[in-house]
């Protein structure tokens, strides 16, 4: 039992008090053990002095916040205020400070910290193949592009229902895919082909679990694919406005532009030329690529400007504006 | 190749093997390729979300991976004015805002073990009241039987006639 002195411990003073034997018992301790004295005194200067006064400067900072901490006074050695200040006062100093505490503070994230944590981490690390530098190279190797959305949150559960949606991208360049199966795989998709881009997109999220989602989106694109390379007998029946271009050849158009031929020909007292030559001539073409254009493309500047040339030419118009 | 990661909890001490057991461990199956990894993080304090991107760019760099771009995409207030009194009291009420800022990271060309790392690193040190999502964009070759159609080659079966 330490005796009780007035005045201010010294080390020396502790070091006898530890040593000695107390000879005499004192008031409370012959009451029994129900009030027991304060094994250190309330104030004791000597345990009051704060780390930041014995921290060396060269010392390694991320001993002294080596993990996730609240925010410490006595550890941290800045002079920071923070919190409304009262009027003509600065703000609260760092003691007792709650605003300090509440606030989630990157301590134990410092540069050097950081520095080792990632060269420590660099071992299970693997490099980008070099081989796959180019656009053009990743996407002839691996043209299927699958998203997927992880959510890391706070709260009751960890779980987020948003997490099993899968979302599957290919371009249909990438597939062995010929002219029928192209349009029929595009029928059968619908508005998750887009034209411009050539890339078809599979959203799924009708199962519980992403694996399963990924596993239908395989799945959906392995049937497509394979439908659209069969040919179903009702395909026959595939009139003019199925169509998706314009396709110029066994139309009304090529007929009345042989017929026109034949009759202009024929005013000229010129022998019967064959159809195929007549169909292969420059005229011809010329006019078979801006009516092409015309009803693909719609109407421009451009396209009725090269229709009117190829009739002129047709037609021998060419002293006509 | 894909690496086996699990971290510890003394990250900030050097990596000790214990014994001859060495941490790392390579399996056969082939690793996973990731065209980009975009991570969007949502708090409610700015100051904190440029702490945490200041750490998450250092921590990129610091493992050699390359990073797309960084930007703020712009932030959200949700307003609500509500009745201030129990019972009655229409006149008054009282607003409250919830604000959510947004600070999004796209890192481009990783591979799966080289994601997980940098993932779980990160949202290890996630601060508290701070959310993240993170979308991956996996390349992957067309699946062996989407490579050929199989139509031409099966053998000549009668075809029943499907009278719908």
């Amino acid at each position: 039992m330490l005796p009780r002195l007035r005045g201010a411990w010294t080390p020396a003073l502790l070091q006898c008090a530890a040593n000695s034997t107390a000879v005499s018992k004192s008031r409370s301790e012959s009451r029994g053990t129900r009030w027991r004295r304060r094994e250190v005194p309330r104030h004791n200067r000597l345990l009051g002095i704060p780390r930041t006064k014995k921290m060396p400067v060269d010392q390694d900072w991320s001993n002294v916040y080596p993990v996730a901490a609240s925010f410490k006074p006595s550890v941290v050695p800045l002079p920071i205020r923070m919190g409304y200040p009262m009027k003509k006062r600065a703000p609260p100093s760092k003691e007792g400070n709650l605003e300090l505490i509440k606030i989630p503070n990157f301590l134990h994230l410092t540069p050097g910290a950081v520095k080792k944590h990632c060269a420590a981490l660099k071992n299970f690390c693997t490099e980008w193949p070099t081989a796959l530098d180019s656009d053009e190279k990743r996407e002839q190797h691996f043209p299927v592009e699958i998203d997927t959305v992880d959510y890391v949150s706070a709260g009751p559960s960890i779980r987020n229902p948003k997490a099993r949606v899968v979302t599957l991208r290919v371009k249909l360049s990438k597939l062995n895919l010929d002219d029928h199966a192209k349009k029929k795989l595009i029928k059968l998709v619908g508005e998750r082909y887009s034209k411009d881009t050539d890339i078809l997109t599979i959203t799924t999220d009708r199962c519980p679990l992403r694996r399963q989602n990924y596993d239908y989106g395989i799945y959906l694109l392995t049937v497509l694919y394979h439908e659209s390379w069969k040919t179903e007998k009702w395909e026959s029946e595939k009139t003019d406005a199925d169509m998706e271009e314009y396709i110029w050849e066994n139309t009304c158009s090529q007929k009345n532009v042989l017929d026109t031929l034949l009759r202009i020909k024929a005013a000229e007292k010129i022998s019967d030329v064959p159809r195929e030559e007549l169909l292969a001539s420059e005229i011809v073409e010329n006019y078979k690529n801006s009516v092409v254009l015309l009803k693909n493309e719609g109407e421009t500047e451009d396209n009725m400007s090269k229709y009117k040339e190829s009739v002129k030419k047709l037609l021998n118009l060419q002293g006509f504006q | 190749m894909w690496i086996q990661f699990s971290l510890g909890t003394d990250l900030h001490t050097v990596f000790q093997s214990y014994g001859n057991m060495p941490l790392v461990s390579i399996s056969d199956e082939p690793d996973t390729l990731y065209r980009r990894l975009s991570v969007l993080v949502k708090g409610h304090d700015k100051a904190v979300l440029d702490s945490y991107e200041y750490f998450a760019v250092l921590a990129a760099e610091e493992l050699g991976l390359s990073i797309e771009k960084v930007y703020e995409p712009p932030r959200k207030i949700e307003r609500m004015t509500l009745l201030k009194s129990v019972h009655v009291y229409k006149k008054h009420r009282v607003q409250y805002e919830m604000r959510t800022y947004y600070r999004c990271l796209e890192l481009k060309h990783l591979t799966g073990s080289t994601a997980n790392v940098y993932l779980e690193y990160i949202q290890r040190n996630l601060p508290e009241g701070v959310a993240m999502e993170v979308k991956k964009t996996k390349i992957e070759k067309l699946p062996e039987h989407i490579q050929k159609p199989i139509w031409g080659t099966l053998p000549q079966v009668e075809e029943t006639v499907n009278e719908s």
